[in-house]
C-alpha cells in the first residue's frame, strides 16, 4: 500500500476554514479584459479590430506557432481597445490585452463542433478541438494542454490533480462538488486521447464531499478515485506521481517520459465543456477568500471580468487590504483588485493588511532542509543566490526548486526564501542569453575583421594581375612599335640606297 | 653550518630542475589570458576604450599596456570581473571613456533611410541588412549597442532604442527581492 | 504565509532559558563567583556588540535584541572558572564578540563558534587564572572579592578533576590511585544534559549532533578504556566530566558553525567527539571540547559538500 505522499512538505491548517463550500454564478461583468498571453504561452494576433462586435466563445486573437493557444471572447459585446494593460504578474508589466464591453446579451457565436460521440473520434482530431478552445492548464501552470496531448503515445496512466494542497483555495473542491458528471466523462474523454488503461482521480483527505460526490457518478471501471493525505506540495505533479506511483520522474524530464500524463481537474472540465457542448474555455471558478471577507465563496465568472466584481460579492470589510492572485504560499501580491481574472487565476486571497516581520539572519539552523519537497539544500541556494552565484547555485539543483515556498514558511529568522531563487533563476536565465549574445557578436566580429582581410587580399592580388597584363600589353606595344620603326628604318635605308644607285 | 646550506642549494636545485622540465613538458601554446579577459568583455565592439575591438583590448589588458577599466558597457561589474581574473586590485570604472548605458539596440527609420550603406560597412558585428539604393534594416538580436553607426548615417535616421524587460526575462533587483 | 514555530529571538531565549538546570548546580557548587562571571559576560557583550555594530554603521537595536550576543556570553562565563578575574571574562567575551561573530558580519556569518574562539584565547593567553578553580561553595563576599581583587583571600582553590587526572597520570600513577569521584561536575553535566534534553523535545536543537557527539565520546573512550583500563578513563566519566554535556547540547549545536546537511551533522559531531576524547588524553589541555569544536569548525564546509542529500529526479 503505497503511502500516497512524497518526502518533505508541510501540513499547513486552513488559515480560512468554511463550514460548507458555496458556489455561485457570477453575475455577467460590465467589461473584460483578455491578455493576448498568459504565463507559459506565445502572444496570439488579434483577429479583430477596435469597434468590432464580437459574440461570446467568438476567436478574437490566434497564432499560427504551435506553442499558442487561440483567445476567445468571454462576452458578447464590442472591442473597445486593443492595447497594454495590467494584468495579474510578479514583474507588475503590462501585457497586450483586447478588452471588451458587454452588451448584456451574453450571445454565444455559432457553428462550434461537438463531439457527443468521442469515441468514435480520432484523438488527434480532439486534441486540435482542445487547442482551439483555447484550453491551457487551470492549476496555475497554464501550459497549453493541446501541447501536453500531443505528447500521449505511450500513456499508461492518467492523473487527474483533484488535490488542491494550497490551504484556503477551495474552487476544485466546489468543481467536483457540483460538476462531478462532467469531470468524469471529461476523464473519459481523455482516457479515450491518452490511450491510457487507467485513471486515478487523487483528492485530499480533508475533501470527503468531494470524494464522495465523484464516487457517485463514476462507473468506469478504468477510472479510480483516491484519497492522497492532506499535505502542501502533495499536488505537485512530481510529488504526486511519487506518491500515488512511487515513480519519481527524473530531473529535467517529463511525466510522459513516464507514461503518466497529470491533468488539473478544471482543465479536464474545460475539455468535457469543449469537447461536449463546444464550448470555448470562457470561464473558472475563483475562490476568493481571506480574513479581509465575511462571506469566502468560490464564483463561476467570466474570464476578464476584474478581481473586483467578485471580491465586492464576498462582503469586504472596510480596511487596508493586501491581495493575492494565487496561493498564500505560492501565489503572487498584487496592488489592487482592479485586475482581470486569467484562465490560471483560481483564487484571491483579501487579507487585513498586517506588518510583515522583518527578516533577520540565516542562522543556518537547517529546518528549511527538512521541508523541501525536492530535498534540495535551501539555506545553500539561500547563500549563493543572495551573492549573486548563480553557477554554484544551479550547481546545487536551483533550477529544479518549485518554488513552492516550503522552506520560507518555517525559516524561524522569517527570510523570504523562494523570492531569493525565483531572482536567482531570472538572473541565471538572463547571464545565459547575454552569453549567447555575445558569443554571437564575437563570432560575427571576428567573421568581418576575416572578410575584410580577405577582401583587401582580394583587392591586392587583382590590383597585381591588373599591371602585370598591363604591362605585357605595354611590352607587347613596345615590341610592336620596334618592328613597325625597324621596318621603316629599312624601307629609309632601301629607298636611300635606291636613289643613290 | 655547512650541512644546512648544502640542504638547501640540493634542494633548491631540484625545485628549479622539476620547475623547468615542467616549463618544457606542459608549456602551453597561445596566450589563454587573452581568450580568458576576452570571454569577460562583453563583444560590443564599439572601441570606447581607444582599441579597434574586445580582442584587440583584451591583447592590451594581457600585455599590460592598458587599463581594466576601460570598457563601459562591460560596466563595474566587468573591470571587477576582470580584476578578479587577474588577481588585482578592482577600480572605479574609467568615466573618460564613458558611462555605462542599459542595453539599447538601433532602429533604422525606414521613412529616412537613403541606402547608402554606410551603416553597413560601419558596423563591427555585420548586424545590418541592405544594399545600395535598397533600405536597410537592423537585425535587433546581433545588434550590440555599440553606436558607431549612428555618426556614420548621412541623414541621421538611426535611433538607439532601450530594450525593455518582458514578462519572460524580468529580473527584479536583489533590494526588492528581500522586501518582497 | 509563515508557520507559527518559534522565531529565532525565541529560539534563542529557549536555550538561554534551557541552561538554567546547569547553571544552577554550578551556583550551588561553586557559589556566587558563577553568577558575577554571567553578568559581567552579558554586559560585556552587550557593550561590545553595540560598539561594534555603531562602528559598522549598523542598527544596533535588532541585533542586540537577538539574544545571541546574551547566549555566547553564558556560555563562556560557564566554561571559565567561577573565581578567573573580571577581566578575564570581560576580555574574553570581548574577543569572542568582536573576533567570533561581528569581523565576519554578525549573526550568521561567523565560521567559528564564538563562545569556543574566546575561550581558546583566554586559555592560551592566561593558562593560570583559566586553569585555578573553586573547589567549594564560596559565598557572595569571598566572591566579590576574589573576583575584583580587592583582597587577597585565600580561598580554596583547585584543578578540575580531569586535571588532576591528567597530571597524576603523567606522573606516573594508575587510575585506581585516584579518587575519581566528582559529583559536582557530574551534577553540572546532569544539569545541561536536561536543558539539552528539553530542547532537543521542542525541536530547538536536532538529534544529529548531540547523539553523534555523544557517541564519539563514547565509543573513543571505549575503545581506548579497553586498551588499557588502568590508565584511561571510563567512558562513563568521559561523559560525566568536564564540559562535556554542555558541548554536546549546546557549544556543538550552534547551528551557525556547524554543518548544515543532516548526514553531515553526524560525521561533524561524531569528529568533535573524538577530538574531544583524544586532546583529553593526548593533548596538551585537560579539557578538549573548545578545540575540537574549533577544529571541526573549519572542516565544515568540506564535510557540507560531501554530504549533500540526492535531490528528488536526480
Amino acid at each position: 500500500m503505497l503511502s500516497g505522499t512524497h518526502k518533505g512538505g508541510i501540513f499547513i491548517p486552513n488559515p480560512y476554514p468554511v463550514k460548507s463550500i458555496r458556489l455561485y454564478q457570477a453575475a455577467l461583468p460590465d467589461k473584460v479584459v483578455l491578455p493576448l498571453n498568459e504565463r507559459m504561452t506565445e502572444k496570439a494576433i488579434p483577429c479583430v479590430s477596435v469597434g468590432d462586435r464580437v459574440l461570446t466563445g467568438q476567436l478574437i486573437a490566434d497564432n499560427e506557432d504551435i506553442n499558442s493557444v487561440p483567445i476567445h471572447a468571454t462576452i458578447s459585446g464590442h472591442v473597445i481597445s486593443i492595447d497594454e494593460q495590467p494584468i495579474p504578474h510578479k514583474s507588475g508589466l503590462n501585457t497586450q490585452c483586447i478588452t471588451i464591453e458587454s452588451d448584456g446579451k451574453d450571445e454565444w457565436v455559432e457553428g462550434n463542433i461537438t463531439n457527443k460521440d468521442f469515441l468514435q473520434s480520432d484523438p488527434n482530431s480532439l486534441i486540435e478541438l482542445i487547442h482551439r478552445a483555447g484550453i491551457v492548464g487551470m492549476g496555475g501552470a497554464g501550459f497549453p494542454t493541446h501541447l501536453k496531448l500531443g505528447l500521449a503515445q505511450n500513456c499508461n496512466t492518467l492523473i487527474v490533480n483533484g488535490t488542491e494542497c494550497e490551504p484556503g483555495i477551495m474552487c476544485d473542491d466546489a468543481l467536483m462538488q457540483n460538476y462531478p458528471r462532467e469531470i468524469i466523462r471529461g476523464v473519459e474523454i481523455m482516457l479515450h486521447i491518452c490511450g491510457a488503461e487507467r485513471a486515478i482521480i487523487a483528492v485530499e483527505n480533508d475533501k470527503p464531499e468531494a470524494f464522495n460526490s465523484l464516487l457517485l457518478y463514476n462507473y468506469n471501471d478504468k477510472i479510480s478515485i483516491e484519497y492522497v493525505p492532506t499535505k502542501f506540495t502533495s499536488g505537485s505533479e512530481k510529488m504526486l506521481i511519487k506518491g500515488l506511483l512511487n515513480i519519481e520522474i527524473p530531473s529535467g524530464g517529463f511525466a510522459i517520459d513516464e507514461g503518466v500524463i497529470c491533468q488539473n481537474i478544471a482543465t479536464v472540465k474545460s475539455i468535457f465543456d469543449a469537447v461536449i457542448e463546444g464550448k470555448a474555455l470562457v470561464s473558472r471558478i475563483v475562490t476568493v477568500t481571506g480574513d479581509g471577507v465575511s462571506m469566502p465563496s468560490n464564483y463561476e465568472v467570466r474570464l476578464g471580468s476584474s478581481f473586483e466584481h467578485i471580491v465586492s460579492k464576498s462582503k469586504p470589510n472596510n480596511g487596508n487590504h493586501s491581495i493575492r492572485m494565487g496561493g498564500m504560499m505560492m501565489g503572487i501580491d498584487v496592488e489592487t483588485t482592479d485586475l482581470p481574472i486569467g484562465k490560471i487565476s483560481n483564487c484571491i486571497f483579501v487579507n487585513n493588511k498586517v506588518q510583515k516581520e522583518a527578516p533577520k539572519e540565516c542562522i543556518r539552523c537547517g529546518t528549511c532542509n527538512q521541508v523541501c519537497p525536492v530535498e534540495l539544500l535551501p539555506q545553500q541556494l539561500y547563500w549563493y543566490s543572495k551573492s549573486e552565484n548563480t553557477d554554484k547555485a544551479v550547481e546545487y539543483n536551483l533550477l529544479d526548486c518549485i518554488e513552492c515556498a516550503c522552506c520560507s514558511y518555517v525559516c524561524p529568522s522569517h527570510i523570504p526564501l523562494v523570492n531569493y531563487y525565483s531572482f536567482a533563476k531570472a538572473l541565471h536565465f538572463k547571464k545565459i542569453e547575454e552569453q549567447r549574445k555575445t558569443d554571437i557578436a564575437r563570432e560575427r566580429f571576428e567573421y568581418r575583421e576575416y572578410r575584410l582581410e580577405r577582401n583587401k587580399i582580394e583587392r591586392a592580388e587583382m590590383m597585381e594581375a591588373k599591371k602585370k597584363a598591363i604591362k605585357e600589353k605595354m611590352a607587347k606595344e613596345k615590341s610592336q612599335k620596334d618592328k613597325i620603326s625597324a621596318a621603316i628604318e629599312r624601307v629609309n635605308k632601301n629607298k636611300k640606297n635606291n636613289i643613290d644607285a | 653550518m655547512l650541512d644546512s646550506v648544502f640542504i638547501f642549494s640540493s634542494l633548491a636545485l631540484l625545485l628549479g630542475l622539476i620547475l623547468g622540465y615542467a616549463a618544457i613538458k606542459f608549456k602551453v601554446s597561445g596566450n589563454p589570458l587573452v581568450e580568458q579577459i576576452d570571454a569577460i568583455l562583453p563583444q560590443t565592439q564599439c572601441a570606447q576604450c581607444d582599441y579597434p575591438g574586445c580582442r584587440p583590448y583584451a591583447e592590451a589588458i594581457a600585455s599590460g599596456e592598458a587599463q581594466i577599466n576601460q570598457c563601459p558597457p562591460g560596466g563595474q561589474d566587468g573591470v571587477d570581473a576582470l580584476a578578479d581574473l587577474l588577481n588585482i586590485e578592482t577600480m572605479e570604472l574609467n568615466s573618460e571613456h564613458g558611462e555605462t548605458k542599459p542595453k539599447r539596440v538601433a532602429v533604422v527609420d525606414e521613412e529616412v533611410c537613403i541606402g547608402c550603406t554606410l551603416c553597413i560597412q560601419a558596423c563591427p558585428v555585420d548586424a545590418f541588412v541592405g544594399s545600395t539604393k535598397v533600405m536597410t534594416s537592423v537585425i535587433a538580436d546581433e545588434c550590440t549597442g555599440c553606436d558607431l553607426c549612428l555618426p556614420v548615417c548621412p541623414v541621421d535616421c538611426i535611433d538607439m532604442v532601450e530594450v525593455k524587460p518582458t514578462m519572460r526575462n524580468f529580473v527584479p533587483n536583489i533590494s526588492e527581492v528581500v522586501n518582497a | 504565509m509563515h508557520s507559527n514555530t518559534l522565531n529565532t529571538n525565541q529560539i534563542m531565549r529557549q536555550v538561554i532559558y534551557s541552561l538554567v538546570l546547569g547553571v544552577g548546580a554550578s551556583f550551588y557548587f561553586f557559589g556566587w563567583g558563577v553568577l558575577m562571571q554571567i553578568v559581567l559576560g552579558v554586559v560585556t557583550a552587550l557593550a561590545a556588540e553595540s560598539a561594534f555594530l555603531r562602528l559598522r554603521n549598523m542598527p544596533i537595536s535588532p541585533a542586540i535584541s537577538d539574544g545571541s550576543a546574551v547566549l555566547t556570553a553564558i556560555l563562556l562565563a560557564v566554561s571559565i572558572p567561577s573565581i578567573a578575574p573580571w577581566w578575564v571574562i570581560v576580555v574574553g567575551v570581548s574577543f569572542a564578540i568582536i573576533f567570533g561573530k561581528q569581523i565576519y558580519g554578525g549573526l550568521g556569518n561567523n565560521p567559528f563558534n564564538p563562545a569556543m574562539l574566546g575561550y581558546a584565547f583566554l586559555l592560551i593567553s592566561y593558562p593560570l587564572q583559566m586553569t585555578t578553580w573553586a573547589s567549594d561553595f564560596l559565598s557572595f563576599g569571598v566572591s566579590i572579592d576574589t573576583v575584583f581583587n580587592l583582597s587577597s583571600v585565600d580561598t580554596l582553590t583547585g584543578a578540575t578533576k580531569l586535571d588532576e587526572v591528567k597530571t597524576q597520570i603523567s606522573l606516573g600513577s594508575k587510575l585506581i590511585d585516584i579518587d575519581l569521584n566528582s559529583a559536582s561536575q557530574t551534577l553540572i553535566n546532569i544539569g545541561f544534559l536536561v536543558g539539552g534534553l528539553y530542547l532537543l523535545i521542542r525541536r530547538i536543537i536536532f538529534w544529529q549532533i548531540p547523539v553523534a557527539f555523544i557517541s564519539g565520546v563514547f565509543l573513543t573512550a571505549t575503545f581506548l578504556y579497553l586498551i588499557d583500563d588502568k590508565v584511561y578513563l571510563s567512558p562513563h566519566l568521559h561523559l560525566m566530566l568536564g564540559a562535556t554535556m554542555l558541548g554536546a547540547f549546546f557549544i556543538a549545536t550552534d547551528p551557525v558553525s556547524s554543518s548544515t546537511t543532516p548526514n553531515g551533522r553526524l560525521i561533524y559531531g561524531f569528529l568533535i567527539g573524538l577530538l574531544v576524547v583524544i586532546i583529553r588524553v593526548f593533548g596538551g589541555y585537560p579539557d578538549g571540547v573548545a578545540f575540537a569544536v574549533l577544529l571541526m569548525n573549519i572542516a565544515v564546509p568540506l564535510i557540507d559538500s560531501y554530504t549533500k542529500p540526492r535531490a528528488f529526479g536526480k
